[in-house]
């Protein structure tokens, strides 16, 4: 029942705290078009404005310039009660002096509904997230994961155009986390409601979204599906962020024939997949994930190319996480259903490769770094 | 990253809430004293300003008050501070009843104290010379500091127990397990922790000290405050640019303190105050120690009570101390016909003015903590005004302003509200001094309590639809109803007892219980003083537990945990 509306455009949208020399900028021309039902992640570490821009988009701050566009309509000089959004909260932010039926009834009673229809709409809701046996309830008689079902149902009721989310999970432990993630993600695919969901958690993101929005220092840094930003992250702090990785250093990076770009790394000459400024970088550097990475004993008392000292060895049981001191610098590897005998132990040299498909060319962040500070 | 609320633009609920709160101040407060300060540029009262420092009578005066103002503050600050600590350190049997009497000083009416302490302790006290044949001059400053750091140490006791109660206990721990004796660490731990709220008890109590009016006029004799000056250039000299230029004088060091109070000691405050205490705090084990402490507490509450018994007894005896007989004719010929009228006046220009006061107060806390974002302090220290400002100024700047229509040209922007000939024979300036003298405590403990409450909550309404009023009324309003109920309590307590800006206010037509305790107390017949201030205290007992029955049968209770959210 995917509806045709919901259509999310961002232009240009800024917010500025303070003003003179204490102004801070927390978004910095963030434009984007969210498509109807589609779920949009805002990921980052804290700090880097994600948040604000979900309260610019709930009208819970007034942008300094920009615009919010739902369905072509320019939302930015209404209050949020008008903007038809609901909103589920990171302290979930129930009304405690409700029960948790007047809780989810609360919106329906302010547009007016009759209490039959409320009674039914509210009764459906309960049921689907099976919170029915609950309806009596006070806030605090629940649990967190339920506390967080109710600000759920509590928004979705009202059937807003779009859904956003702050950060809903990051109260809930570990378990309940996952369980609460396929959750949402189901409701919303049935009900195909946009939502625009915040986390600084790169699992959540992942599993949730059908676009990352990657965001760092008020600005986007990358907008991107779950694969994309995984194995073709626009740079390095991307890179580092989502997942873990080795940056490898490679020599004598040019342009291959195919397109591609060739480097060597420990000797090897490989070609690679290359962001679109690898090549302009001085120091690019290579991005391989250490599930690509194999290693396997090495024969000599020394290491040669392509080899290295094993420094640290962690058995996990269905894997096992080497660290490796090479010439290209320290590199993890994940090696995955492990056989025991078969591990190479502290102090011996190991030989690493991995398939240059899965390996990513980056501009190096250094020079970046100094290239945003003289601008 | 810590975001204010108050998000978008102002909606229309916030923004007429604004412009009224705005108005209702401009008019209840800001426009008597600009008035006093306007009467004060005239002949006689700019003579005292500018003369102040060279004219010897006006130096004492100026100097009595400061006096008093630092000797109360110290002393209440001090006897405060043992009694507080006594409370949260030390084990001993009728805790909670000790609490409860440390705090009946802040209801009591005027007079109570000056009367019942004269009867004891004067000339002819009961115990001064029935026991110890012992006739001191109790009028003038012993007499005063004394009633006034009777009335007034409950102010610090309430703060610095507050401060010691939320004091981690694991910092006391902390000191212990570095080494540090049990004094060591109350020197160098619990104490500096404490200064700020040493500072705010003490310059709270300088202000209380230096705006009492009521115990001056009884109790002062020929030790003249600035107070009492005032009310005599009304009523001795019938000068009020006089009265315009004393109040200037007593306004001035009463809004400066006031200040400081506000935003250089509360700063200080390295209290956590959200922060939940861990564990229990280490209590005073020490023998001299406890017995130090529990007799100073023993000996100022055993004080409290004989204040209170002398009150009760005193109004159903014939002369207390003189002749004991018991009877009712104090409470006949009060009731009989010569009180009836402030009793009833009192009692329903209170009721009047306490929810009025009370949402008023409660959502100029709405509009500092949620709303306002720029200029939100200073609405805050408008908002407090009414309570930084001596009631004797306010009263004397409601005489001159509104004992007329206020006009601008021949246009009247107020009607006369106060005086004989108003409207209603003046009762609307009594109640707009109810108002503005009783919010400024829901305002405090609404914003404490809003304080605490995820903003969160309010935006969800917000984002399930509600305008900024519904949300007020459906959300807010419930979750700070503690703060509401004891600002109503408060309101009304205060309104009923409040005497000095009253005394410039009453009519022939609106006689206040209040103001009839000062008649009577002149006369000297102090029988009828103890059985008004009697009638009071039941009266305020009745009616303000009838408020809380009916408040809180309307307020769900709200667990405080939750609320905290985030």
């Amino acid at each position: 029942m995917a509806s045709k509306t919901g259509s999310l455009k961002l232009e240009r949208l800024t917010k500025e705290f303070g003003n003179g020399k204490e102004k801070v900028v927390a978004v910095r021309e963030l434009s984007l078009t969210i498509n109807p039902g589609e779920f949009v992640t805002l990921l980052g570490p804290s700090g880097c404005g994600k948040t604000t821009a979900l309260r610019m988009i709930a009208g819970f701050e007034t942008p300094t310039s920009g615009n919010v566009l739902l369905d072509g309509e320019n939302l930015v000089a209404m209050t949020p009660d008008k903007r038809p959004m609901g909103m589920v909260f990171q302290s979930y932010a129930l009304f405690p002096h409700m029960t948790v039926f007047d809780n989810v009834a609360y919106g329906l009673r302010i547009k007016k509904m009759s209490a039959a229809e409320i009674k039914t709409a509210v009764a459906e809701v309960l049921e689907s997230m099976s919170l029915s046996h609950l309806a009596n309830r006070a806030p605090n008689q629940l649990s967190g994961g339920q506390q967080q079902r109710v600000a759920l149902a509590r928004a979705m009721v009202v059937r807003p155009k779009v859904l956003l989310f702050d950060e809903p999970l990051s109260n809930l432990d570990a378990k309940l986390r996952a369980q609460m993630r396929i959750e949402i993600r189901n409701i919303q695919r049935r009900l195909g409601i946009t939502s625009i969901f915040v986390t600084h958690d790169q699992d959540e993101a992942m599993s949730l979204s059908d676009r990352i929005v990657v965001m760092r220092n008020a600005v986007v840094e990358q907008v991107g599906n779950p694969d994309e930003v995984y194995r073709r992250p626009a740079s390095v702090f991307v890179a580092d962020f989502i997942g873990r990785s080795n940056f490898l250093k490679v020599e004598n990076a040019k342009k291959a024939r195919s397109g591609k770009a060739s480097v060597v790394v420990g000797g090897v000459e490989l070609e690679v997949a290359a962001q679109e400024n690898a090549l302009s970088s001085k120091h690019p550097v290579l991005l391989v994930r250490p599930e690509s990475i194999s290693v396997t004993a090495a024969r000599s008392a020394k290491p040669g190319k392509s080899e290295g000292v094993v420094s640290n060895v962690v058995f996990y049981g269905n894997h096992v996480e080497y660290t490796l001191d090479t010439d290209e610098g320290l590199i993890l590897a994940v090696v995955s259903d492990p056989i025991y005998e078969e591990i190479v132990p502290v102090g011996k040299v190991a030989r690493y490769s991995f398939d240059e498909e899965r390996a990513w060319l980056l501009p190096s962040e250094s020079e970046r770094a100094t290239k945003e500070d003289q601008e | 990253m810590a975001i204010k609320t108050s998000g978008a633009r102002y909606d229309i609920f916030t923004k007429i809430a604004l412009v009224l709160v705005v108005l209702i101040i401009g008019f209840l407060i800001l426009l008597p004293l600009a008035n006093i300060l306007v009467y004060s540029t005239q002949p006689s009262g700019s003579a005292i300003l500018t003369n102040s420092w060279s004219d010897i009578v006006t130096r004492d005066i100026i100097w009595n008050t400061i006096k008093l103002g630092l000797s109360v503050a110290f002393l209440g600050t001090l006897l405060g501070f043992i009694m507080a600590y006594t409370q949260a350190r030390v084990e001993f049997r009728g805790k909670k009843i000790l609490h409860i009497i440390n705090l009946i000083p802040i209801i009591s009416p005027p007079f109570a104290f000056a009367t019942a302490v004269i009867v004891l302790f004067g000339r002819s006290g009961i115990i001064t010379r029935g026991v110890f044949d012992w006739r001191p001059t109790l009028y003038g400053f012993p007499g005063l500091v004394l009633v006034l750091t009777l009335s007034f140490f409950p102010i610090a006791y309430m703060n610095l127990l507050g401060m010691l109660r939320s004091l981690d206990p694991a910092l006391d721990e902390a000191g212990s397990s570095l080494g540090a004796s049990k004094w060591k660490v109350f020197k160098t731990v619990t104490l500096p922790l404490l200064i700020p709220g040493f500072a705010g008890s003490f310059l709270l109590l300088f202000i209380e000290a230096i705006a009492d009016l009521a115990n001056p006029i009884i109790i002062g004799g020929n030790y003249t405050v600035l107070a009492s000056r005032a009310y005599m250039a009304i009523n001795g000299d019938y000068d009020i640019s006089l009265a315009a230029g004393y109040s200037t004088l007593l306004l001035l060091p009463a809004l400066l303190v006031f200040l400081i109070q506000r935003y250089w000691a509360q700063k200080r405050s390295v209290v956590s105050v959200t922060g939940k205490p861990s564990g229990r705090p280490t209590m005073v084990t020490s023998k001299p120690a406890k017995f130090f402490l529990l007799s100073i507490t023993g000996l100022l509450t055993s004080l409290v009570i004989l204040v209170y018994l002398t009150v009760v007894f005193g109004a159903f005896v014939k002369i207390i101390g003189v002749n004991n007989e018991f009877t009712l004719d104090n409470f006949r010929y009060l009731l009989g016909g010569f009180a009836n009228g402030a009793i009833k006046t009192t009692a329903t220009l209170a009721l009047i003015a306490t929810p009025i006061a009370g949402i008023f107060g409660m959502v100029i806390a709405w509009l500092v903590i949620r709303k306002v974002r720029r200029g939100a302090e200073a609405l805050d220290f408008l908002g407090m005004l009414g309570i930084a400002v001596p009631g004797t100024v306010i009263g004397i700047g409601y005489a001159i302003t509104y004992n007329d229509p206020v006009k601008i040209g021949d246009f009247t922007v107020f009607p006369q509200v106060g005086g004989g000939g108003a409207i209603l024979g003046g009762a609307i300036a009594i109640v707009m001094v109810y108002i503005i003298r009783s919010s400024p405590a829901g305002q405090r403990s609404g914003i404490a309590q809003l304080q605490q409450i995820d903003p969160a909550i309010e935006e969800a309404s917000a984002s399930l639809g509600a305008s900024g009023g519904k949300t007020f009324r459906l959300v807010t309003l419930p979750l700070i109803s503690g703060a509401f109920l004891s600002g109503l309590m408060y309101a009304f307590a205060h309104s009923m007892t409040t005497l000095s800006p009253i005394i410039f206010l009453v009519t022939p037509d609106t006689s206040i219980l209040t103001q009839k305790i000062l008649a009577e107390a002149d006369q000297g017949r102090y029988g009828n003083v103890f059985a008004l201030c009697c009638i009071l205290i039941v009266l305020i007992m009745i009616i303000g537990g009838l408020i809380n029955l009916f408040v809180r049968k309307t307020q769900v209770s709200v667990d405080r945990p939750m609320v905290t959210g985030r």
